[in-house]
Order: structure tokens, then C-alpha cells, then sequence
């Protein structure tokens, strides 16, 4: 059946999951992308008394009900919850009945950072009121870090299929499209739904205000007067599939997927290596088979902490003779965890298609040791080929995804 | 040909640190479960199979253990070992080596001490920062890269109690898509108080019997010259891992059944090569479809059972990956002969199945 196929297969994007702050469903994260819109409010998700400052990037319009059909979202948490409705988009958006969706063998993978540890929050704090015996099954069995992906596999009614969470922390959504990316090309699955979740939680939140790193406002990537990361939340899931499957259905193609690099600092738990890092990028090119110049712009990790926005602009300029635009997303969505990179690359993809390049909103001045273009505060019409998405995570871990823009004049 | 092997391993487990103890209580089928000391280990179980005597200072050393937490201390020393038996030129190009580690949702003793810190210290946020990357479920992978100086992908994969084989079988893709040269793969679970309230209240009533175990298995996964070139002697060829789903607790029969002859299929094996058999044995009424699915699959085949988690209890993330590594400990130091194939299986409560068919070289 495979005859006419080139191997290794080249794979496509064909459909885009997006829960976040800024808009549920792809229509309204590419609005908010291109008008530029931040998600930023106070925390609500946990009591947030106490702490000199509390925003963060919180999905605050999400009905399970209205996406969730086929599983009682009761039980499923807050994370799965997301990674659900954001494949049940996906599939949607890339116009697969389920019927089509389940004949296929397929792949789930989704990277999270913290999967349900929004519940185990809520289990610590039962136990210290009632004590450990008092813990609610349902949540004590929902809150695990495998459901992320298995809830995606029973509300999709999948059976072929092969799930797994990948808790790479905040450069999982890249491990996930890149495991999804290499299932495909060798042939082992036909569909991939990958990406990433996670939920605000306490945990998360009082780790990064105890390293001093929450921004007391608005999160200002490379910014001279930056102040740090604002916690998000939400899920990106992406429909994968080969060219070929996607010629032959007449699928909308947003892009396609080069290539990736991974590797590991194994340096510091915490603090990022801008050699690595710039390791990790010359990995990604060759794997990709592109070069430095060819990338039209960086969708960067861009956390909005100096350690980070430092390094990696170093690292950039480690790789690159004339660093291309380079813009985080999180200005915007805050830091999603391990939904981040998964949501970028969705970003990416639109990016592709659209001809555009998000911006970094809440821009003042551009951080002279940074000193990138930013596309500061507005989206620039701009006419892409490739482009290049930055994930680094806690141990180390980086993971770099390139994608290109598919133009059907050049099949 | 470049075929992917099983060619080291090593595991620390309730029967101690390293492979050779696990390979004499498995072999010889010696229950690891005991009485639990209450005062160690308070909680909803009476009994249970923890590592004796065994923590991070003791077995990893004392510099910067004071936050490691146990998952992490098991898994860096599982690496550990199998590093030093397998000699330096391992990790010469250390870029080249990948790390995949299994995890059940990290050390769920770290994160909600955490949080109850942060909920009753008298500021919010009045925690130990250096607390906080043991709160980060890629924590143990991680820390067994920078303590072993691992720079390739590191990678750590979660899938309830099939995490063993959907390592594997992520370490064989990441392989197989050129992303390294070896890899280091393999799964570890902590026992820990919290955890026990976890998997108490998480069970069904008839479950709540079952004790809990710990412990991790580490392999290494190469190509089958690779490893005749470093002078060790492949244990195993990697035929194939298999998964599927299903949607009600009785058709986890059928969906084993077909998931065990895909990956016969795959790998062009027939049901009476299959010697040994290391089922999960897990999860009340499953287990049982876990039986009937393999025996439907291998026929009238009467293979060798080993049932690590009769053993060993539940030890959760960990469990596939010693249930592989228990196929490798029967199997000897030579491995397994030629013609011989071993299958792994698992089931997962939340409706999923997998298996690893392994073979001889």
C-alpha cells in the first residue's frame, strides 16, 4: 500500500488543538496572536493570600462539558481536561471523522510538566485538614500523569494506538511532536496527537515567587525592565499525519515538520548552558536539513527572566551571523509549562500559513545584552519558509523543532 | 545488521542494590514482600517489598543529596551501575548517549510535602527552594544524566503501570530516528508514604491487599554490532512493543490478545517460540484478562511464567521494566538462546495494553 510513498515519510501538520488564556480554539489564538492580546489576570485557581503578587495566565472561559462528550470530565483533572478538548479540536480542525480518526493506527503523546499536580495540591491540603484517610478516590486515580494521554485515547474511542505522557517539563510539548514526528516518518503510526498540558497550580507557582522569578505584572521577554515568568496554563495538540496521507484526504496542510534536535545540558538542575543550547539548535538544522539563514524566525523559549532571555539570545548568536526576528509567545500566554512549546508550535504553524509573525507584547526597550528584534508589541506581515521553535526545561533538558511552510507549486 | 539488543542491565530492588541480588530472588522465586517497619513507613499498608537499607547519601553519596529524593537516588544508582559494569567507553561520546526514564508521576512525596509546606509554613511561600526540582517530574532522568554526565535526549516518559514498555519503545523510536547512537532506558518507582495513600484510595476495595513495591531496572539498548564491538554479548534482540486500548474491563482480553499476535507478526515469530512469559499480574479482575488474553494469543504454547509483582508487589511505574528485567535475569548471561522469544505484557487500568516480544540471538 505504501508504493508510491517516499520513505522516510515526510510528515504534515493537518490539525491544531488550542486551550489558553487568550482564546479556546484556533480561530480565536490566531486572533489573539495577531491583534497581540495577553491573557494576564490574578490567579484564581488557588488561594493566592499571602504573596506580594499574584498574576498569572489562567484559561478562565473553559466549559469541560462543552468539549468533553464522550468521558465524564469529573473524571478527568484539570490538565487532562485541557489535553482532551484540545485533541478533540484537533482532530476537528483537520476534518477526520472519528470513524477515520480510529481505522488509523495512531499515536498519542502528550509532554506536560506537572500533569495533575494541580489535585495533588488539593489531596495535600485535604490531608491536612482531615487527615490521609480522608482522600477522594476519584481524584487520588485521575491524578496521574499517564491520564494525560490515555483520556485523549478513551474519549476518542481509539484502540490502535500507542499513548504516552512525556513529563519533560517545560520543553515536553517539543519531545511530544517530535516523538509523534518520528513515528510517522518511520512508518509506525499514520495519525499523532501530540503536545502538551498542564494546569495552574500551587506548587508551580510558589517554587518559581520562592526562586524570585514571577514577574509581579506582565511577562516582558527581553525587555531592559523585565521581571520575570508569569505562570500559564492550557494545552496545544497537534494533528500529525505523512504528506502523502494528507494529499490523498485533500487535507489543509499548515506545515511540515523538518526536524528536531534534543539534548541535555547535564550541567545544572535549574540553570540553563548557552553552549548546550546552542548545541541543541545545530542539532535540530542538521536533523531538519536546513541552515542558520534559512530560518525566518525564532519562536523563543523567552521566559522573561534574565537567566533564560540572556542565555539563549547568547545562544542564538552563538548559531546564527544575523539572528533572525525572534519573539516569545509568552508575553501573551505566560508560561504554559508543558503546554508552552506545544502551543508555540501551533503558533509556528499559523505563523506559516497566515504569513505573520506573532509578537512580543509589553515591549519597552529592548534588553541591550538581548539585543534581538522582537517584533515588539504589533505582528508583522512577513512571507515565511522556515521556522524555528525554542524549548528549554528544568535538568537541562532543551529540545529544538523546525518547521516549514508547505507550498503546493512545489509538489 | 543494525538490529536494536538488550545488551546490559542492572536493577535495585527490595532484593538490593544491583542486578546479581534481583537475578537470585527472581530465579528462585523468593518473595521480597515482608512486614513494614511502621515507624519508617506509616500509612495504609501492613506489608510491602522496599530496598533494604537504602538512601541517597548511603548509595549516591553525600554530596548534594540533603533534597534527592528516593526515586531519583534509585534511578541514579540503577544507572549507576549498569554504567560501571559496562565500562567507560559507554558514555565516551556522552552526546551520542540518549537517557529515558519511566516515571509514575515523579515523587509524589516531593510534590505535596511541597505544598503542605507552602500551606502551613507562616508565609506562602516560606518552602526550601532547593526542594523545588525534586517537585519537577522529569527530576530523577534529569539528575541520573548530570550525575553521569549523559548529553544526548533525556527524556522521561509516564504511561501508569505500562511506563516500562512505553520507555522502551520510545527509546527504540528515538533510536531508530537517529537521535543517538545508544541508549540508556528504564523505569523507577519510590515507596513512599504518600504514595501508599495514593494507591489506597485510588484501588478498587479488592485491590487494597495488594502490597506495594519498589524499585528500578535500567537497560541498555544498542545496535547488535555495537555491542559485539564493545565486547558485549547481546541478551536480547528487541522484536518488537506493541499497544492498544480498551473501552470496557472485559474486552482487556481481546485487546491484549491482539496487541501479543501484532507483535508476533511484526517480528515473524511463532506462538511456540515463546518461552517466557512476564505478565504484570496487576489490578484485581485485569489480571486475570491479562492471563486469558496471552493464553489466547500463544495457543496451546505452555511457556515459563514469571510473575515479578507476586514477588514484589506493586511497584507501580516501575513494573514493566522489571518484568523485562526478569526476562533478562532467567535468561542468564548469555541470554536468551536462538530460536527463543520472551514476551513482557502489561494492562493498565485507565484502558491500555502493551507487550515487548523479545528474542534470542
Amino acid at each position: 500500500m505504501h508504493d508510491k510513498e517516499q520513505w522516510p515519510r515526510r510528515v504534515v501538520i493537518t490539525g491544531l488543538g488550542t486551550v489558553t488564556s487568550i482564546g479556546l480554539g484556533v480561530a480565536a489564538f490566531l486572533d489573539g496572536l495577531r491583534s497581540g492580546r495577553g491573557g494576564v489576570k490574578p490567579i484564581t485557581g488557588f488561594d493566592t493570600t499571602g504573596f506580594a503578587h499574584a498574576n498569572g495566565c489562567e484559561v478562565d472561559d473553559f466549559d469541560p462539558a462543552r468539549w468533553i462528550h464522550h468521558v465524564d470530565p469529573d473524571g478527568l483533572g484539570r490538565a487532562t481536561q485541557f489535553a482532551v478538548a484540545a485533541a478533540g479540536m484537533a482532530v476537528a480542525d483537520a476534518g477526520l471523522s472519528q470513524d477515520e480518526l480510529r481505522a488509523r493506527r495512531s499515536l498519542v503523546s502528550v509532554g506536560t510538566t506537572d500533569a495533575e499536580t494541580r489535585d495533588l495540591d488539593a489531596l495535600a491540603g485535604v490531608q491536612l485538614a482531615e487527615g490521609p484517610e480522608h482522600l477522594d478516590p476519584n481524584v487520588a486515580r485521575r491524578a496521574q500523569a499517564g491520564r494525560l494521554s490515555t483520556g485523549i485515547v478513551r474519549e476518542l474511542g481509539l484502540t490502535d494506538v500507542e499513548a504516552l505522557t512525556i513529563p519533560t517539563a517545560c520543553a515536553a510539548g517539543n519531545y511530544a511532536i517530535g516523538n509523534g514526528f518520528d513515528a510517522i516518518r518511520d512508518g509506525d503510526v499514520e495519525v499523532a496527537l501530540c503536545g502538551g498540558a498542564d494546569a495552574v497550580c500551587r506548587k508551580n507557582f510558589v517554587g518559581f515567587y520562592r526562586l524570585g522569578t514571577v514577574a509581579p505584572e506582565v511577562c516582558q521577554p527581553f525587555d531592559k525592565n523585565r521581571k520575570g515568568i508569569l505562570t500559564g496554563e492550557g494545552a496545544g495538540i497537534l494533528l500529525m499525519e505523512s504528506l502523502d496521507s494528507a494529499l490523498a484526504r485533500g487535507a489543509r496542510i499548515y506545515a511540515e515538520v523538518l526536524g528536531y534536535g534534543l539534548n541535555c545540558d547535564a550541567h545544572h538542575p535549574v540553570a540553563p548552558d548557552q553552549d548546550s543550547l546552542a548545541r541543541c539548535m545545530e542539532v535540530a538544522h542538521r536533523n531538519a536539513g536546513v541552515k542558520p539563514e534559512d530560518i525566518d524566525f525564532i519562536s523563543a523559549h523567552g521566559t522573561g527572566t534574565r537567566a533564560n532571555d540572556v542565555t539563549e539570545t547568547g545562544a542564538i548568536r552563538q548559531v546564527f551571523a544575523t539572528p533572525p526576528p525572534t519573539v516569545s509567545i509568552k508575553s501573551m500566554i505566560g508560561h504554559s509549562m508543558g503546554a508552552a512549546s506545544a502551543l508555540a508550535s501551533a503558533a509556528c504553524a499559523l505563523a506559516l500559513t497566515e504569513g505573520f509573525i506573532p509578537p512580543t507584547v509589553n515591549h519597552g526597550e529592548t534588553d541591550p545584552e538581548c539585543g534581538l528584534d522582537c517584533v515588539p508589541n504589533e505582528a508583522r506581515p512577513a512571507d515565511l519558509d522556515v521556522v524555528q521553535n525554542n524549548a528549554l526545561a528544568f535538568a537541562g533538558n532543551n529540545a529544538v523543532l523546525i518547521l516549514g511552510r508547505h507550498r503546493e507549486a512545489a509538489r | 545488521m543494525n538490529e536494536l539488543v538488550l545488551s546490559a542491565w542492572s536493577a535495585v530492588t527490595p532484593y538490593g542494590v544491583g542486578g546479581e541480588p534481583f537475578r537470585a530472588g527472581v530465579t528462585s522465586g523468593r518473595e521480597a514482600v515482608a512486614v513494614l517497619d511502621r515507624e519508617a513507613h506509616p500509612g495504609p499498608f501492613t506489608r510491602g517489598a522496599v530496598i533494604p537499607d537504602f538512601s541517597a547519601a548511603k548509595y549516591v553519596g553525600k554530596k548534594g543529596t540533603r533534597t534527592m529524593d528516593r526515586e531519583t537516588a534509585i534511578a541514579v544508582t540503577a544507572f549507576g551501575r549498569l554504567i560501571a559494569e559496562c565500562g567507560d567507553g559507554l558514555t565516551e561520546r556522552p552526546g551520542e548517549v540518549g537517557l529515558v526514564l519511566g516515571t509514575g508521576s515523579g515523587s509524589v512525596q516531593s510534590i505535596m510535602d511541597f505544598t503542605r509546606d507552602s500551606l502551613t509554613g507562616e508565609r506562602p511561600y516560606h518552602v526550601d527552594p532547593a526542594r523545588f526540582p525534586s517537585t519537577v517530574m522529569n527530576r530523577a532522568t534529569g539528575q541520573s544524566a548530570i550525575r553521569h554526565g549523559i548529553k544526548g535526549p533525556n527524556t522521561t516518559v509516564a504511561g501508569g503501570s505500562l511506563t516500562g514498555l512505553l520507555a522502551l519503545s520510545y527509546a527504540l523510536r528515538l533510536h531508530k530516528g537517529g537521535h543517538c547512537a545508544r541508549v540508556l532506558c528504564g523505569a523507577a518507582e519510590e515507596y513512599s508514604t504518600q504514595r501508599a495513600w495514593l494507591e489506597w484510595h485510588g484501588r478498587g476495595e479488592a485491590e487494597r491487599d495488594v502490597p506495594l513495591g519498589e524499585g528500578g531496572a535500567v537497560f541498555l539498548v544498542e545496535p547488535a554490532a555495537d555491542a559485539h564491538a564493545a565486547g558485549r554479548g547481546p541478551l536480547a534482540r528487541i522484536l518488537a512493543t506493541r499497544f492498544r486500548a480498551y473501552h470496557a474491563p472485559d474486552d482487556a482480553r481481546q485487546a491484549l490478545a491482539a496487541c501479543v499476535r501484532g507483535a508476533l507478526e511484526t517480528a515473524g515469530v511463532t506462538a511456540d517460540a515463546v518461552r517466557l512469559v512476564a505478565p504484570l499480574g496487576l489490578g484485581g479482575a485485569l489480571a486475570g484478562q491479562e492471563e486469558r488474553g496471552i493464553a489466547e494469543a500463544l495457543g496451546d504454547v505452555r511457556p515459563r511464567m514469571l510473575r515479578v509483582s507476586a514477588l514484589l508487589g506493586d511497584t507501580s511505574a516501575a513494573a514493566t521494566g522489571l518484568q523485562v528485567a526478569a526476562v533478562l535475569a532467567a535468561a542468564g548471561s548469555r541470554g536468551l538462546g536462538p530460536g527463543e522469544a520472551a514476551l513482557v505484557t502489561g494492562v493498565e487500568r485507565d484502558g491500555t495494553v502493551g507487550c515487548a516480544l523479545l528474542g534470542g540471538v
